[in-house]
């Protein structure tokens, strides 16, 4: 404990230290190094405990309303705190690379470090966190520091929008939390998880379902499921490439573990919780997967697509739901053990293509598909790097996030003990998940080859050159965990084991440790054949690219020989005829000046696919504003009716509640 | 015995692909009153590309060198998996199908990306409706399998497949997989009603207007792999319908799996005779007669364990 104690002081001094030195490239030195201290410490705390050593604990004596802070690391804390501490240092890394300009400028990069720094402090007191405020303050850290690291750009308009909009759904988000936290104090007269998931085991009935539904709410609101996803592609698309990352990635997923956190507190759920959680999953995976193939903007793209891999992930988590409540230690640990596999996956490579995403950027400034085009000539490494990340999004061997997605396959058709009914549904699910799977290669085949196939679209963007070795290292590290994660799945079931044992303590039956061993063999098998698959690959590639027994020529433009490379498959051209049939979903803005005149000067069309949550949230408080205004004109304020009435309709309510609220909250 | 059925296996996945297509060409031929090529012409058209200099775009990245032999690799990969002759597969292990799928769809996305990377508008239209379509047609085989698995309880492609014939519900349930199964081949493996292998216009194209620009050995691999898949799906309706199990019935099981699946061909052929190319609006709909007929199937299932 004490060790986990020092990387948060060392991260804090870090914070501090970084403000000081007049110069960026020191302050940026500071941050590094202690972020490397803290993640070095953390770890080696952490994968002891993951790998079957024993829970750590500790206490630290507060004041009165607070009281003892309580810490606790055990399985499920130590396999997040694992990889986020890394991945952040990694990412602040890249941020060297990536700020470089910065480095020499007038701009203060010490506050950006020291709030990379309080990204970690919040992971170490989210994940070790025992008592409900120090999680609370965890989490209301990662938000606040979140938000100051997206609006970098601040001077943009359109930034400050982004980051305000992001402030006030996390915002929205923790009054959930806070009043599920609230409920849960008044029966438990606690502050301590434990005692919060010993009442909620001990009570099933309409008080733990609506606590239920309240931290599923906020949960979902902080890792983008939809319908709460609003504030997550403003957000991506406005914060520098490294915090879009790092928030996709990592930040975020601090929500499916205070998900999964309550799962195993709450003991057994009832069955309609694991459907409830498999639907809300299913549907964020397929509007997430939807809305990734309409977008131009190539981090507006990715930021879909973290709401559908949470959306996958999150059907992992109620498949191990449906498993506990039906007592069959397969599904949980094939739910569990895909679920967080999936999360793990998907932070290695999400990452990768927000840093590719970055990239791009640093070298052309923009990131619009419609204007970029044959970026592997000029930048072959970041596409290698893309398109590794774009195989493992879409769930493809040999890269891991086959892995994960085989896990969860393989739970929703394990048919033993499930009701015939059940089995159709569940069958039902994976045919979504396939759709999505096919969707997402679509988007992806779309951004990479739009972006870094065929010729440039646009003269007017800088030349520019491969990305410096401070992004491409981060990157290559990215690649080669996607890979290896891919190749060998089994080292990252060995993180997952340890939670997911944890998972199986709760289970009536002893017959658990058998069924993780079945799921390490298959495991094993699928890493086995991307592996096979992967050298088929690496031979054919070694062979190929060394023979020269080939002429070149010009591309077969169909007897047409003016082509020009404005006329090639853009982005919208790929995806306007899938992204129309699916208008009810998406909305699809089309803006246009036809031409006029003889002799016309400007002219164009441009399809945007907006969000259909945002526009209908907007449309909605704009009525509502314009409603309410009405209504209080037509309002005369001295009209003592008004207010006796009023008065009379605020008692009737109030009576009702405490009537109510007489049989439960007692 | 499992060494013999896995040669038998291998035979059928290496030479099925050059009769298959033989076969569909001589039925159309028949249905238009000509002679029609030799069975085995797609074998010397084949060995002509192998002999060939392949010429590349100067656009194109050394992706698109790679691509074909990932597919060809990625599409013999899913062979290895897929029940042929019946309950029968080399390689078979639980979920062993979302391998096959996968494969398949890592084989898709490599021709994808070569089409995209020549920088041309018609192959990138190509690989625009190629995506999209398969978006159309993987739910199908999904469905398909969660209904063999839910009436048969099994977990391995060839197993769900093979122990489907005893379940009670197989007569009523075997029609609608096996029109499911047919769309898919026809989606898959690029034949009319979905796309029309011999048109001449790039803008009708699916899968000819992706390999545009490839040629010599590459282009060999591209077809030979777009035929492989086609026998794959011919195999997997044979093994739906076939009655006989290859391990204690080996030659009846591998008879019976070779004409059905030469009768299939006969289907196909005829279908491409007597219909057109649907107009690419209306793809969708067919590829979702096919999902349509999977759940109906899983309707059946369902009310039939309830008793109905």
């Amino acid at each position: 404990m004490s060790l986990l104690i020092l990387a948060v002081l060392v991260l804090m001094a870090g914070a501090g230290l970084c403000l000081l030195p007049t110069r960026n490239a020191i302050r940026a030195g500071i941050g590094l190094v202690s972020q490397a201290i803290s993640t070095l410490l953390a770890c080696s705390v952490g994968i002891p405990v993951l790998l079957g050593g024993p829970d750590i604990t500790g206490e630290i004596r507060w004041a009165y309303p607070i009281g003892d802070l309580h810490f606790r690391l055990d399985a499920l804390g130590a396999f997040f705190l694992s990889w986020s501490l890394p991945m952040t240092l990694l990412g602040s890394v890249y941020a060297v690379g990536y700020m470089g300009k910065h480095l020499s400028g007038p701009r203060h990069l010490g506050v950006h470090f020291a709030l990379l720094n309080m990204i970690s402090v919040s992971f170490l007191l989210v994940y070790t966190g025992e008592h409900a405020v120090t999680f609370l303050f965890g989490w209301e850290i990662a938000a606040l520091a979140a938000w100051l690291l997206v609006i970098w750009d601040y001077p943009n308009e359109k930034v400050r929008f982004a980051g305000f909009n992001y402030l006030v759904s996390t915002h929205i988000g923790l009054i959930f939390l806070v009043a599920a936290v609230m409920i849960l104090y008044a029966h438990t007269q606690s502050w301590f998880l434990d005692d919060f998931g010993a009442w909620m085991s001990q009570n099933p009935g309409p008080l733990r379902n609506t606590v239920f539904l309240l931290l599923v709410t906020s949960f979902g609101l902080k890792s983008a499921f939809f319908p709460f996803h609003s504030w997550l592609p403003r957000a991506h698309a406005a914060a520098p490439a490294h915090v879009s990352a790092l928030m996709s990635g990592v930040i975020h997923k601090a929500g499916l573990y205070a998900l999964v956190r309550f799962l195993l507190l709450s003991g057994k759920p009832d069955e309609w919780m694991g459907w409830f959680l498999i639907a809300f999953s299913v549907v964020s995976a397929l509007v997430g997967g939807l809305y990734t193939v309409g977008q131009r903007d190539l981090k507006r793209l990715l930021g879909y697509s973290s709401t559908e891999n949470v959306g996958i992930a999150g059907i992992g988590f109620g498949i191990g739901c449906l498993g506990l409540t039906w007592d069959i230690p397969a599904l949980v640990a094939l739910g569990f053990g895909g679920g967080l596999l999936h999360v793990l996956n998907h932070a290695f490579f999400k990452c990768l293509l927000f840093y590719a995403a970055g990239c791009v950027y640093q070298v052309k400034h923009v990131v619009d598909l419609e204007r970029l085009g044959g970026l592997f000539r000029l930048m072959p490494v970041t596409a290698v790097c893309f398109i590794v990340g774009g195989v493992a999004i879409s769930a493809l061997p040999p890269f891991n996030g086959f892995a994960s997605e085989f896990m969860i396959y393989s739970g929703l058709f394990s048919g033993d003990g499930v009701g015939m009914w059940a089995k159709l549904a569940l069958a039902l699910v994976a045919a979504a998940l396939a759709f999505v799977g096919a969707v997402s290669a679509l988007s992806i085949t779309r951004a990479f080859g739009v972006a870094f196939l065929g010729n440039a679209r646009d003269s007017s963007l800088p030349e520019g050159h491969e990305a410096s070795r401070w992004m491409l290292v981060p990157m290559g590290v990215h690649a080669l965990g996607t890979l290896l994660l891919g190749v060998a799945p089994v080292l990252g079931f060995a993180l997952v084991a340890g939670p997911v044992t944890l998972f199986m303590r709760t289970l009536p039956d002893a017959s658990a440790v058998v069924s993780l061993q079945s799921t390490v063999d298959t495991l094993t098998r699928i890493g086995a054949i991307s592996g096979a698959l992967l050298l088929a690959v690496a031979l054919i590639a070694w062979f190929r690219l060394r023979s020269r027994g080939s002429a070149s020529g010009a591309t077969w433009g169909c007897a047409y020989d003016a082509p020009n490379s404005r006329m090639q498959y853009g982005g919208t051209s790929f995806s306007t005829d899938f992204a129309h049939r699916f208008k009810n979903i998406m909305v699809l803005v089309k803006r246009r000046k036809a031409p006029i005149g003889y002799f016309p000067t400007d002219s164009y069309v441009i399809t945007d696919c907006v969000d259909a949550v945002e526009r209908r949230l907007y449309s909605v408080i704009g009525h509502g504003d314009d409603s309410a205004t009405e209504v209080s004109a037509r309002m005369q304020e001295d009209d003592p009716r008004l207010a006796f009435s009023a008065g009379l309709a605020a008692l009737v309510i109030i009576a009702a509640l405490v009537l109510l609220a007489e049989g439960t909250l007692q | 015995m499992r060494m013999t059925l896995s040669l038998l296996h291998w035979a059928f996945v290496l030479l099925m692909p050059v009769l298959l297509i033989g076969v569909i060409n001589r039925v159309k031929s028949w249905w238009v009153g000509r002679k029609g090529p030799r069975l085995l012409q797609s074998a010397f058209d084949l060995q002509r590309l192998i002999g060939k200099q392949p010429v590349i775009s100067t656009t194109a990245s050394p992706l698109f060198r790679v691509a074909p032999y990932i597919v060809l690799v990625c599409s013999l990969l899913a062979a290895s998996m897929m029940p042929l002759l019946g309950q029968f597969a080399p390689l078979q292990f639980a979920h062993d199908f979302v391998v096959v799928a996968y494969t398949l769809g890592l084989a898709r996305l490599a021709m994808m990306i070569s089409a995209m990377d020549v920088g041309s508008a018609f192959e990138g239209m190509g690989s625009a409706r190629e995506a999209s379509f398969s978006a159309y047609s993987e739910p199908a085989l999904f469905l398909l399998i969660g209904t063999a698995s839910a009436a048969t309880g099994m977990t391995s492609f060839s197993d769900l497949i093979g122990f489907l014939h005893g379940t009670p519900h197989y007569a009523i349930i075997v029609a609608p997989l096996v029109l499911a199964l047919l769309i898919l081949l026809q989606a898959e493996a690029a034949r009319v009603p979905v796309d029309d292998p011999m048109t001449h216009l790039e803008l009708t194209m699916i899968h000819e207007v992706m390999i545009l620009d490839h040629s010599g050995p590459d282009l060999a691999a591209m077809q030979y792999a777009a035929a492989l898949k086609m026998t794959l799906y011919a195999g997997l309706i044979a093994s739906l319908i076939n009655p006989f199990n290859p391990v204690t019935d080996p030659a009846a099981a591998t008879l019976v799996a070779l004409a059905l699946m030469f009768a299939v061909a006969v289907v196909v052929g005829c279908i491409e005779s007597l219909c057109a190319r649907l107009p690419m609006r209306w793809v969708p709909a067919y590829l979702l007669i096919a999902s349509a007929a999977a759940a109906g199937s899983m309707v059946v299932l369902g009310l039939g364990a309830s008793g109905v």
